[in-house]
């Protein structure tokens, strides 16, 4: 194969290249007279020894020549144990490697030609050329022998060539069985001498990781699955889904439940979620599965075969539907002593600005009263108190009342509303303080009422459906104010539950000549947050309709981007399976054509990481368009929503879109602050932080509002003080600008949400798993923000609260197994990433030790500091049942 | 009959029993007594539906043992207030005015920011705006044609500037200013050129108290003369001839002389008070030195303060600046620049002030330490009412009540920024009635500290007051 002159290949005992190899030769004395005289006297020995077998093999007698080769074997097994350095005999040996190459095709076949090739695979480890696989082939005609013997590079050097020899034969089309007999050897090799990687790489390469089941065993199969799912990030296609599939079994085979089950939800495969409860007998264990469902923020019914005893499957099913979140929160908050309500002054700490202080008007600003509402209702969010709305009402007036009609016209929705908010997760009194609303006479108070009963329903189920039960009626109401409040109810509350009584309601409006153009876009987005990742087709019919019936004009209002968003969302991270809608979609309107086919593909490989896709997006930010077009907006957007899936491409995409911003036209410029609050979202990256601080002053405004908004994003429910800093100084910089200043004050909500206590990132469970409800939330947000003239600051400003799709508390909360809320020490530091490292590595770094419940930021993972309980589940996150240990004994 | 559990807010009401062969409104009527909602305010949901009052169990497929949820309270519906508030977004252009807490800015028209300094520092006297609300718009015999104009759009720029939310271009004022005094006209490469604004301030307070005099002539003094005139009576003394003479003038404004020696406005304010001027005996029969002390006989309710910065320098032939620092106060006493008879009435208010102040920092001492006694309550309950009384009283205008105290308030300055009189920069610093400074720096306004203010006193390029306002502090007696 390979032409060049080649000192292995040269029969008789290599001469002319002495002096290049550097291996000392009985041939050409007088030039290694010297360097013989280097080696050591054992060395000289061994190499006298050597020579001698050499020749020794090459004897007809066959007795001598089994000898000879015993030995020869014999030596270079002693040595090859270890390869820091090429060994001894092996590079004494390298003279001689086509000697014996030449002797043994002559041989005949016998049990000593085996134990020749034998040798000669382990000599080609160092002396075949590139490409020529001999060690390999030699392998393959050897004995066959413990492959083991002849140490870990030996073994790794065959994997390398076993890869390269399959894909060559895959192209061939020519058998593999022998090399697979190598493979299974090799395999049980690696996994028993904590080489599990290399054991998996191998079977990758040959495309047979289930050989992996039989090989794994109780003490490597975590390193294993670990390096299976953080591999499964950077493969392509469908290989990434059956590295997974492999890990899902070995953590059953293992009964490692709920590793097995995280990966069931990462693969969105209730059938193997219903095997991992099916397989699972310990009830306890179950409710921990469910706590993990619920914060998936799935629609799962337990059923029958599942848990068998009624009483327990009300409980778990009780879990599942998130019933105690609220109880939990409001657990937390206690313990940090966060549960006086905060009032939008405390927040704004408008006493820390020197100079420009507001001259305290008089008179209500209506749009001051809104950012209030909201800043009130992000910032106590799931308290069930505040200062604004909850007050309790005094004999005279109701004050309670007083503050929501200090919201003018739609802003009285998001005040209503607001309540909702409040109350989050807490249905019935939520419930009780929104009845009165219901009553009232005003329709935007009552689309307000409608919202926040969605609001408060947010992830909870009930199986009273109060949420249908109460929007149902308004869902054709005359008032459009108040068809959006129950439709956009709806879709909240019922987001991912793929429910096909709201369907049949909600469908037809897409499609009603009659409906006007907002209430259909609301319609389309519910539809998609009820339907998010389903692929349902009807759904997609539905809103492809409604998208052509569209005329020229209404393509052109900000509004209508909710409906190739409401597409988008069917196919959240569902990746081909959109191909057959984006084709339907190049037919439509050429106005929103290419808007449409960009959302389609930036939901369809959101979080995914596809390099492809964000190399198809990255070419589409880079034309240069006349003016007029939007779709550049979504595909900014979408290369975050594809890359924020691994830290990688993450870092990778956050400095790409540096260029994006450069080198983009304004409609791109704008888009560019929004991804980058959405790929650190609740995670405040210093370099990130700066970049938005910078953007925050642009001349263009636009930027600067999006910049602002993702700096109230990126540091949502953080509290971060620097964040916060910058906000003040940006509501005194542009205490002028109502605009801007609305913006400010949202962002200020954001930083301050739940008082600190709670995160929008969509990631969870060690960063695994992606909510897809919570993403189609926050996705929502950000496409309403790329007109945030005609959505935020117009009268939809009540979009904002998608945001609570995403809202979920930063928490880890142990509970006992009556899952009453118990303290324990906990270890909280910045995680570690361990996949591929050997033994039992520190899985956290900088650690403080805190006693639950605790708060975790972005990028923490929390280890248990006492021996005294066993947590159910690995991961430290959200809701863990902690069992006694038997084994502990006081100290 | 059937058996349910209801839940309503925290509560469960377990066990009720439903008589299926009654209509649901009896059902509801039971979870009344229990819950005290009206029939009419349940929402009873029962999977995903609501419970008609006319509804047939039969069809709702109950089961025994199901748990149904009611919504409702038995709360007061919220009722939208009969007056709703008022936003500032539907507010008319200048009422939001009114709620910036201060007005609007003055153009530049070219090199008019002298004008705009003194128009609104002297727009920040409440009585002079009420004053001028009153004047007539026709024309009365005794005031002649241009003042008269002067004044009408004096008046109709002041109502401007406080209707507006926008900087004002005050056009009509500047073509009527220059009519009536022609050297604010005066072009210099076909600009016009930079003023003094002392210039414009004195010229202005002359105008408007020539036609704001009372139309028939009476004891009263003119209202401008009221506000802010005041009366010297001034001592010549000369030392050759030993001769004495007094006599009285009325003045708008105080000089502060600004020498080495002076370093505060209490010492150029004396040094101004003082000095040498030649007159011809009448006993000597030739011209001698006469040594001229004055006294403050009368005080205003507004003390206007000119800082000397500007004199002719022969030398050079223009008007140089003493950049000198010299401080002055937030609150300035001047008894002892006051002539005997006016000390002695100032005595008794004063004493009145002093009183009031030593109970306020009484009030706050025992405030501190708040168990000490009935006593010290009884006195915490006099000092608090008489302070309520001071700051009611205080507001009033010109009450017969009210006395001069001899203690002024700091109100507006202007200063100048800048190495000569005829260029440079002048801006306005304006006290607002909420307490707050609003710096008017032609059509920029801008919110300032209190702090800030007193540094406007010179040494440095920075601005440096010029003509300081300071208003009476009265006392009710």
């Amino acid at each position: 194969m390979a032409p060049v002159p080649d000192p292995n290949s040269v029969g008789g005992g290599a001469k002319r290249d002495e002096a290049t190899t550097k291996v000392p030769s009985k041939d050409s004395k007088k030039k290694d007279d010297k360097k013989e005289e280097d080696l050591s006297e054992e060395d000289l020995q061994l190499k006298q020894n050597l020579e001698l077998y050499v020749e020794r093999v090459q004897d007809p007698n066959p007795e001598l020549q089994k000898a000879a080769l015993e030995s020869m074997r014999q030596e270079i097994r002693d040595s090859t144990s270890s390869m820091t350095s090429v060994p001894k005999p092996l590079k004494f040996l390298r003279p001689h490697y086509g000697v014996l190459k030449e002797f043994h095709v002559k041989m005949a076949e016998s049990d000593l030609k085996k134990m020749l090739a034998d040798i000669l695979s382990v000599l080609a480890l160092t002396m075949s050329a590139e490409g020529e696989r001999e060690s390999l082939n030699y392998r393959l005609t050897g004995s066959e022998g413990d492959i083991g013997s002849w140490g870990h590079e030996y073994v790794r050097n065959l994997a390398g060539e076993i890869a390269e020899e399959y894909t060559m034969r895959q192209g061939e089309e020519s058998s593999i069985e022998d090399l697979m007999d190598l493979v299974q050897q090799i395999v049980s090799f690696h996994m028993k001498h904590n080489a599990e990687t290399e054991a998996v790489d191998l079977l990758m390469d040959v495309e047979d990781l289930d050989l992996l089941l039989e090989h794994v065993d109780s003490t490597n199969f975590r390193r294993t699955c670990n390096y299976l799912t953080s591999a499964a990030k950077y493969l392509p296609g469908p290989d990434d889904m059956l590295v997974l599939d492999i890990a899902y079994m070995i953590y059953i085979k293992f009964a490692e439940y709920p590793n097995a089950l995280q990966i069931a939800l990462f693969l969105d495969n209730m059938q193997y979620v219903k095997q991992v409860f099916t397989s699972c007998t310990d009830l306890l264990k179950k409710k921990q599965f469910c706590y993990m469902i619920a914060r998936h923020g799935i629609t799962f019914v337990l059923e029958q075969e599942m848990v068998a005893n009624e009483q327990d499957r009300e409980a778990l099913q009780d879990i599942v539907n998130n019933t105690k979140l609220s109880e939990g929160y409001l657990t937390l908050a206690r313990d940090i002593e966060v549960m006086e309500a905060k009032t939008p002054e405390d927040i704004y700490k408008a006493h820390l600005l020197d100079g420009r202080v507001s001259s305290g008007a008089s008179v209500d600003s209506a749009r001051q009263n809104l950012s209030a509402t909201f800043v009130n209702a992000f910032v106590n969010a799931g308290f069930g108190q505040d200062k604004l709305m909850t007050v309790p009402s005094d004999s005279t007036s109701g004050s309670a009342g007083n503050w929501l009609f200090k919201n003018k016209e739609h802003g009285k929705t998001s005040a209503a509303a607001s309540l909702g908010m409040i109350q989050l997760w807490d249905v019935n009194t939520g419930l009780a303080q929104l009845d009165k609303y219901f009553h009232s006479s005003d329709n935007p108070v009552i689309a307000g009422a409608l919202l926040g009963v969605g609001i408060v329903n947010c992830g909870i189920k009930d199986d009273c459906e109060p949420a249908f039960a109460l929007l149902a009626d308004y869902i054709d109401n005359e008032d459009s104010s108040v068809r959006i409040g129950a439709i956009m109810g709806l879709g909240i509350a019922y987001a991912g539950s793929k429910n096909d009584q709201i369907r049949s309601r909600l469908s037809p409006i897409l499609n009603d000549a009659k409906a006007p153009l907002d209430v259909i876009a609301f319609a389309a987005l519910s539809l998609g947050m009820i339907y998010v990742g389903s692929c349902n087709e009807e759904v997609a019919q539905s809103i492809i309709f409604a998208l052509m019936d569209r005329s020229e004009a209404e393509l052109g209002e900000a509004l209508t981007r909710f409906l190739p968003l409401g597409l988008g969302l069917l196919y959240l991270g569902k990746q081909e399976s959109v191909e057959a809608t984006a084709e339907v979609s190049k037919t439509f309107n050429e106005k929103i054509r290419k808007y449409c086919d960009m959302t389609l593909l930036s939901c369809a490989y959101a979080g995914t990481g596809n390099v492809l896709k964000v190399q198809d997006l990255l070419a589409q930010c880079g034309e240069h368009l006349e003016k007029g077009d939007i779709h550049q907006g979504p595909a900014v957007i979408g290369l975050a929503m594809v890359a924020i899936s691994e830290e990688l491409g993450l870092d990778m995409e956050i400095r790409s879109l540096e260029r994006v911003l450069q080198y983009g036209e304004p409609n791109i410029r704008r888009a560019v602050p929004l991804a980058l609050g959405l790929l650190c979202i609740s995670n405040p990256k210093v370099t990130v932080m700066d970049t938005l601080s910078r953007l925050s002053h642009d001349t263009d405004s636009e930027v600067a509002m999006a910049a602002i908004i993702s700096l109230g994003l990126i540091g949502a429910g953080t509290n971060n003080a620097r964040i916060a800093g910058m906000l003040r100084n940006l509501s005194s910089y542009y205490y002028k600008d109502a605009n801007l200043l609305f913006c400010v004050r949202i962002a200020q909500g954001f930083v301050h949400m739940g008082k600190g206590l709670l995160t929008l990132n969509p990631f969870h469970s060690e960063r695994l798993l992606l909510s897809p409800t919570a993403l189609a939330g926050i996705v929502t947000l950000l496409h309403a923000c790329l007109d945030m003239r005609s959505i935020i600051l117009g009268k939809y400003h009540y979009v904002l609260y998608f945001l609570v799709l995403a809202m979920q508390p930063r928490m880890m909360l142990t509970v006992d197994e009556n899952l009453k809320p118990i303290s324990v020490p906990v270890r909280v530091g910045q995680a570690v990433d361990v996949v591929g490292q050997a033994g039992r590595p520190k899985t956290i770094t900088g650690f403080q030790t805190h006693s639950t419940p605790v708060l975790l930021a972005a990028g923490e993972r929390a280890e248990l500091a006492t021996e005294k309980y066993i947590p159910l589940s690995p991961i430290l996150e959200g809701f863990i049942i902690l069992k006694e240990n038997p084994d502990y004994r006081e100290e | 009959m059937l058996t349910v559990s209801v839940k309503w807010q925290k509560k469960v009401f377990e066990s009720m029993e439903i008589d299926t062969s009654q209509p649901p409104y009896v059902f509801k009527a039971q979870l009344y007594d229990l819950s005290g909602v009206p029939p009419e305010r349940q929402k009873i949901m029962v999977k995903g539906g609501i419970l008609k009052d006319d509804a047939d169990w039969s069809t709702l497929g109950l089961k025994n043992g199901q748990k149904l949820m009611m919504m409702g309270t038995a709360d007061e519906i919220v009722k939208a207030p009969e007056k709703g508030p008022v936003f500032m977004e539907d507010l008319p252009e200048e009422e939001r005015a009114a709620n910036l807490g201060y007005s609007a800015g003055l153009v530049n028209l070219g090199n008019t920011c002298y004008m705009n300094s003194t128009m609104q520092c002297l727009k920040s006297v409440p009585e002079l705006k009420s004053e001028l609300s009153n004047y007539q718009s026709a024309r009365t015999k005794d005031v002649d044609q241009t003042s008269h104009m002067l004044t009408v759009a004096t008046r109709e720029l002041f109502s401007e500037l406080d209707k507006s939310v926008k900087a004002v271009a005050p056009m009509p004022f500047w073509m009527v200013l220059q009519k009536k005094y022609p050297q604010f006209a005066q072009l210099h490469n076909g600009n016009h050129m930079q003023q003094d604004a002392e210039e414009c301030w004195t010229q202005m307070l002359y105008t408007l108290s020539q036609s704001l005099k009372p139309p028939s002539p009476s004891e009263d003094p003119d209202a401008v003369k009221a506000l802010f005139g005041l009366n010297l009576r001034s001592r010549l003394h000369c030392q050759e001839s030993s001769e004495e003479s007094s006599e009285t003038e009325s003045v708008f404004s105080l000089k502060c002389h600004i020498s080495h020696e002076v370093n505060h406005l209490h010492e150029g304010l004396k040094h101004g008070l003082k000095g040498e001027l030649e007159k011809t005996s009448p006993a000597l029969g030739r011209t001698v030195v006469y040594i001229k002390e004055s006294l403050i006989d009368s005080l205003p309710r507004y003390l206007t303060v000119q800082f000397v910065r500007f004199f002719w320098k022969r030398e050079s032939n223009q008007k140089a600046k003493i950049l000198r620092k010299v401080d002055y106060p937030l609150e300035l006493d001047i008894y002892d620049l006051c002539s005997e008879d006016l000390r002695k009435k100032l005595e008794a208010p004063r004493q009145k002030l002093r009183d009031i102040e030593g109970q306020k920092l009484g009030l706050q001492a025992s405030a501190k330490s708040s168990s000490k006694g009935d006593d010290v309550k009884m006195t915490d309950a006099e000092g608090s009412s008489n302070g309520s009384g001071e700051s009611s009283n205080g507001d009033q205008q010109g009450g017969a009540s009210s006395h001069m105290t001899g203690i002024y308030d700091l109100v507006s300055v202007l200063t100048h920024k800048g190495r000569s009189a005829d260029s440079g920069h002048y801006v306005s610093w304006v006290k607002q009635e909420s307490g707050k400074w609003v710096q008017y720096d032609d059509a920029n306004t801008s919110l300032q500290r209190e702090e800030d203010i007193t540094k406007l006193s010179g040494g440095g390029d920075w601005h440096m007051a010029y003509i300081v306002m300071y208003k009476a502090r009265l006392i009710s007696m």
